[in-house]
């Protein structure tokens, strides 16, 4: 039996998305850019779309930005708000905790002459609120912190921080949401910008969002035709788009039950892992989908491909480090050892109590096997 | 004397590390090399830099006399820059 607890990482693609995706790339071949009537159902299945999205949300239709994923949102996000208000300062803010789509291009604006602060967390790797109202400065026009870390699963304030941040008229606040979307409900009003991928709540790869406030413009970073916004061209993905919508309302679909059982299951592997030689990253702030931890002398690498062996899945650090190194946990934990030796185990509605307790028969074996190997070698 | 900076563009430490690297440069000109631990990953083999980013490796006479590794601040980094001779006590 496999057993995959990488769902943070990424999911597998709902039956019913996947369904609805083949059904409009079969049914609905126009161009929603066209002015004929296969354009005009196509433009319209999107209109649906939109108007889905946006009631979930809470949002407008007209603030979404249909884009390829989490990392087009990021980048779109960040350059487009910095190319476009660059006139009013160019020194942004964000945390030790972004995916590599945010700090990539804060390298890239660092090079241009944009300047970069980190704000401090405190211990529990939450962002110093009263080091973030240092940091604003007259020139600073944005702030980008995640709703929730991907690795240690660390869920930020944000309404806290966007009170800070918009005493500040021309600083925007944005978050990259994309793991706690249809995990978590969001409070989008207190954002300026948001950016998602479908891929983390059973949606296909290849689709994302960014959300935008109507009032705030950006440089687009892809120039061409209108599509359905000016802020990124590109022929509409009609089917993708559809499917995006679909996996939103079935992630939110019996939200309680599913947010429950996933207590459930983060409760007893909370439990169970305690009892193991192992060191528990995550804390009473982080999510219960995310469980990080790290393993005493023995490198996360080694013990992932001995639970590959048995088919069972999960990560060491995001796939955006070098080697075994979690930022994340170093920033939370300020242990080195820790940081190069972490794991990550995350749970979705789809995790069963089965496969907890088969996942801990094979650990705590590879674990004892390891240790004893390790043990060996040192004498 | 010369450094060998490698970075990633993915990497916060190395945002981090570019900042206080360039006021350190203000003060004290020195050879910098940047190497991308990505696009330039022949050549940053050569001088195996682990796995904690940013890796400034200090050579002398093109013989290697010292690294720093991740994070630092610019105190601590003129410090052991002092410590291994890249910079004198009067620097």
């Amino acid at each position: 039996m496999m057993i995959y607890l990488d769902y943070s990482a990424t999911t597998p693609v709902h039956d019913e998305v996947l369904s609805t995706y083949v059904e409009v790339c079969k049914n609905f071949i126009g161009n929603p850019n066209s002015l004929h009537k296969l354009g005009v159902f196509a433009k319209r299945l999107i209109d649906a779309s939109s108007s889905q999205i946006a009631s979930i949300l809470n949002i407008k239709s007209s603030e979404i930005i249909y884009t390829s994923g989490a990392s087009e949102s990021n980048n779109t996000a960040i350059k487009g708000i910095c190319f476009r208000y660059q006139n009013r300062g160019k020194h942004i803010i964000t945390t030790e905790l972004e995916h590599s789509s945010i700090i990539a291009p804060l390298n890239y604006l660092q090079n241009l002459g944009f300047e970069v602060d980190f704000v401090h967390l405190d211990e529990h790797g939450r962002v110093d609120l009263e080091d973030l109202k240092r940091l604003i400065r007259e020139d600073t026009i944005l702030v980008s912190v995640c709703s929730v870390n991907s690795e240690v699963g660390v869920r930020q304030p944000l309404k806290e921080i966007s009170q800070i941040v918009h005493q500040h008229s021309k600083c925007f606040f944005h978050s990259d949401v994309t793991q706690s979307i249809g995990k978590e409900k969001i409070d989008f009003s207190c954002l300026d910008l948001a950016s998602f991928s479908a891929q983390k709540f059973f949606g296909m790869k290849g689709i994302g969002c960014l959300i935008k406030k109507q009032s705030i413009l950006i440089e687009p970073i892809i120039h061409g035709g209108k599509s359905t916004t000016v802020f990124r061209s590109g022929t509409p993905p009609v089917a993708l788009i559809t499917s995006l919508a679909k996996a939103l309302r079935l992630s939110y679909e019996d939200f309680e039950k599913k947010t429950e059982h996933v207590l459930q299951l983060h409760d007893y592997f909370m439990k169970r892992i305690r009892n193991l030689d192992v060191f528990v990253n995550s804390n009473s702030f982080c999510i219960p989908h995310i469980i990080n931890f790290s393993l005493n002398q023995i490198q996360s690498e080694t013990m992932l491909h001995a639970l590959e062996e048995e088919d069972i899945y999960i990560s060491t650090q995001t796939a955006c480090s070098v080697g075994n190194y979690s930022r994340a946990v170093f920033a939370i934990t300020k242990n080195k050892n820790r940081a190069m030796s972490s794991m990550r185990v995350s749970l979705s509605y789809l995790t069963t109590m089965e496969e907890l307790d088969q996942f801990f028969t094979i650990f705590t074996k590879k674990l004892e096997k390891l240790s004893d190997l390790k043990s060996n070698v040192g004498k | 004397m010369k450094v060998i900076k490698i970075y990633a563009i993915w990497c916060s430490g190395c945002l981090v590390m570019n900042q206080v690297w360039d006021r350190i440069l203000k003060k004290y000109p020195i050879e910098t090399i940047s190497l991308d631990y990505d696009l330039n990953e022949d050549e940053v083999k050569v001088y195996q830099p682990g796995n904690i980013l940013p890796v400034f490796i200090f050579f002398h006479q093109n013989q290697e006399i010292g690294r720093i590794v991740g994070e630092k601040s610019e105190k601590e980094m003129i410090s052991y820059m002092k410590e291994i001779g890249v910079l004198s006590d009067e620097d």
